[in-house]
């Protein structure tokens, strides 16, 4: 018995190997860390990077984190021990994650923030939206369709992460300009469909008039659609989301989500791998890397459709 | 007995070796020095709390809760360090994880509540206080933790970060209290028949506490390493901590009914796990694939445990 034990453990750790093991190169590598390996944002993003460092000539090795934090740093560790010549992170938290950031340093390797940020002193470069325009702009278009009343709920992000509070910050900074709108419900979490369903379910119990839900994520924004269909508020309780990510377009065509902004991961992602090689070649760049956003609502969603 | 002392006895440590060996053939980079330190402080916190699962898996119990207890004694330990010093935010840390571990001992052994459900529950209970006391943010202070505590999760002694010292020096210490004492034999004693134990004497209630205890104590002690490397205490910490160490502890051979295990195997298990990961990292395997690597891994391990026990 000891021996089918041992069998079937180094079967199954040497296939993954050797399937694995193809994958050696000599061209230029770069090491991607995600916060999460399971979210359509960051999936796009990686699209976009690998996208771009193919048309370099690069090679790609990524790791992931699902938001376990000594994960990440892990991850990064085992990049810089794989040799890359540079890293892309997206950190999972401003500060939990600095150790990556000091074992990147210590090996000369440069590390770019992309979207999350950190507050690192050898944080490279930090290429982000800008989070709190864009909470004022989300604000303002909400502010707008309401007429300047109304109960508004937030369903912010992860509790820590900077990107979430100051999106919340931007939207109720704009929201205290409005006296008829009053902020009702405000919580953090996980970005998540499921989450989005059961906060936005407890939300309309409690407020059962709710005019508004801000949500800081698309995937959050699907679920809270859910649940706001399921009360019957839709077309009376708007639902934003953020990020533009395909089925949250999808929900603003049928009119189940009211706006959502578009990002494009895509973009963000090359946007780093270009960011980071203009760092590769000598050339100067500046700390902060701002990409641009668009809204998307009704009025310009056909345009941004994907095509089928 | 005889030939799972020898052979199979070994399997753990064969099993970590061939790893070992395969991922050396397929990257040199597996074996720098800089990987394998890397390795070592990647296990340590998880090494902690696979040696005090070991303790509760061996007397026969359960304990869902590490990863939270890990959580609040981090967060616990960080906001006292603010105020008090590192020294007082250490020990306040330590003994909050203690101090669940007394909890889940006193509902497991003295009021028979099954140690799955009392420590599912005390998992999410735990993980609710932890977000009341932190206000859901990571508690680092205006100018972050002392300079000192920060320096500790990242510095290193002799070559090897401060960070693997303290398994290190817990598995010898442990070792000696779980292998070598008579309270020791009570807890195999306990985890291998309660009636029998019961019957020979063994204040099996005790005995079953104490274990939770041990467990919780050194969730605590992880939970204070955790928040060294994090730079901070961090509510969300720790999630799912407990089904690795339970993992590592099972890879280390131990019986999930009790009665089986030790402690350096169960370090071995962790170390498993942690090359595996950093295994198909280096060799850039996809993280999806990463996730059936871990779990089939995970499968195989519990599926050749309960033939074992069954031949």
């Amino acid at each position: 018995m000891p021996r089918l034990r041992l069998a079937a453990l180094l079967t199954i750790t040497a296939s993954f190997m050797l399937a694995a093991a193809a994958s050696a190169q000599q061209k230029t590598t770069i090491g991607v860390s995600l916060a999460q390996d399971d979210n359509p944002f960051y999936i796009a993003m990686l699209r976009g990077i690998r996208a771009r460092a193919q048309e370099l000539g690069w090679e790609v090795a990524t790791v992931s984190a699902n938001e376990d934090k000594l994960k990440q740093i892990n991850g990064v560790q085992d990049l810089i021990a794989r040799g890359v010549k540079g890293i892309l992170i997206s950190p999972i938290d401003a500060i939990g994650v600095n150790a990556a950031y000091d074992a990147a340093a210590a090996a000369k390797i440069p590390i770019v923030s992309v979207a999350r940020g950190s507050t690192s002193p050898n944080q490279t470069i930090h290429v982000a939206m800008d989070e709190k325009q864009i909470g004022r702009d989300i604000a303002e278009w909400t502010a707008g369709k309401l007429g300047g009343k109304g109960k508004v709920a937030l369903l912010m992000g992860p509790s820590g992460a900077p990107t979430f509070k100051n999106l919340g910050d931007g939207y109720a900074e704009v929201m205290a300009k409005y006296p008829g709108i009053s902020i009702v419900f405000r919580a953090d979490g996980p970005l998540t469909r499921e989450r989005g369903v059961k906060q936005a379910e407890d939300a309309l119990v409690a407020n059962p008039d709710l005019a508004a839900i801000y949500t800081a994520n698309d995937d959050v924004a699907l679920g809270v659609m859910q649940a706001v269909n399921a009360a019957n508020r839709k077309g009376k309780t708007l639902v934003t989301g953020m990020n533009g990510v395909p089925p949250a377009l999808r929900a603003v065509k049928e009119e189940n989500l009211a706006m959502t902004v578009e990002l494009n991961p895509v973009e963000w992602g090359r946007l780093g791998v270009d960011v980071l090689n203009t760092f590769l070649q000598g050339s100067k760049v500046e700390p902060h890397v701002f990409i641009k956003h668009v809204i998307i609502d009704a009025t310009n969603i056909d345009a941004k459709l994907p095509k089928t | 007995m005889s030939y799972r002392s020898s052979l199979a006895g070994q399997i753990p440590l064969l099993t970590l070796l061939l790893l070992c060996a395969a991922t050396a053939l397929l990257t040199e980079r597996f074996l720098s020095p800089l990987n394998l330190t890397n390795i070592l402080v990647q296990s340590s916190i998880m090494a902690v709390i696979a040696m005090g699962m070991t303790f509760v898996i061996v007397g026969g119990g359960f304990d869902l809760s590490v990863g939270s207890t890990a959580a609040l004694a981090g967060c616990v330990a960080s906001m006292v360090m603010l105020d008090a010093g590192i020294a007082a935010g250490v020990i306040v840390g330590v003994f909050a994880g203690a101090l669940v571990g007394v909890a889940n001992g006193l509902i497991i052994a003295f009021l028979s509540v099954n140690p799955f459900i009392t420590t599912l529950g005390t998992m999410v209970l735990v993980r609710g206080i932890v977000f009341l006391i932190t206000g859901g943010a990571p508690v680092s202070g205006e100018t972050g933790l002392p300079g000192a505590f920060v320096a500790f999760g990242s510095d290193r002694l002799f070559g090897v970060h401060y960070l693997v010292w303290i398994p290190a020096l817990l598995l010898a210490l442990l070792s000696f209290v779980l292998h070598a004492t008579p309270y020791g034999r009570r807890v195999y004693a306990t985890g291998g028949g309660r009636e029998a134990a019961y019957l020979s004497g063994v204040r099996v209630r005790r005995v079953i506490a104490s274990t939770y205890v041990w467990c919780g104590a050194l969730a605590g002690v992880a939970g204070v390493m955790l928040a060294a490397r994090l730079q901070s205490g961090q509510p969300t910490a720790g999630e799912f901590y407990e089904l690795t160490a339970i993992a590592a502890v099972v890879l280390g051979g131990a019986a999930l009914q009790g009665g089986e295990g030790t402690l350096y195997k169960s370090v071995i298990g962790v170390l498993i796990m942690i090359v595996l990961g950093n295994a198909l990292n280096l060799l850039n395997v996809d993280s999806y694939w990463q996730r059936v690597a871990v779990g089939a891994v995970i499968i195989a391990a519990a599926a050749a445990e309960r033939l074992r026990s069954r031949y």
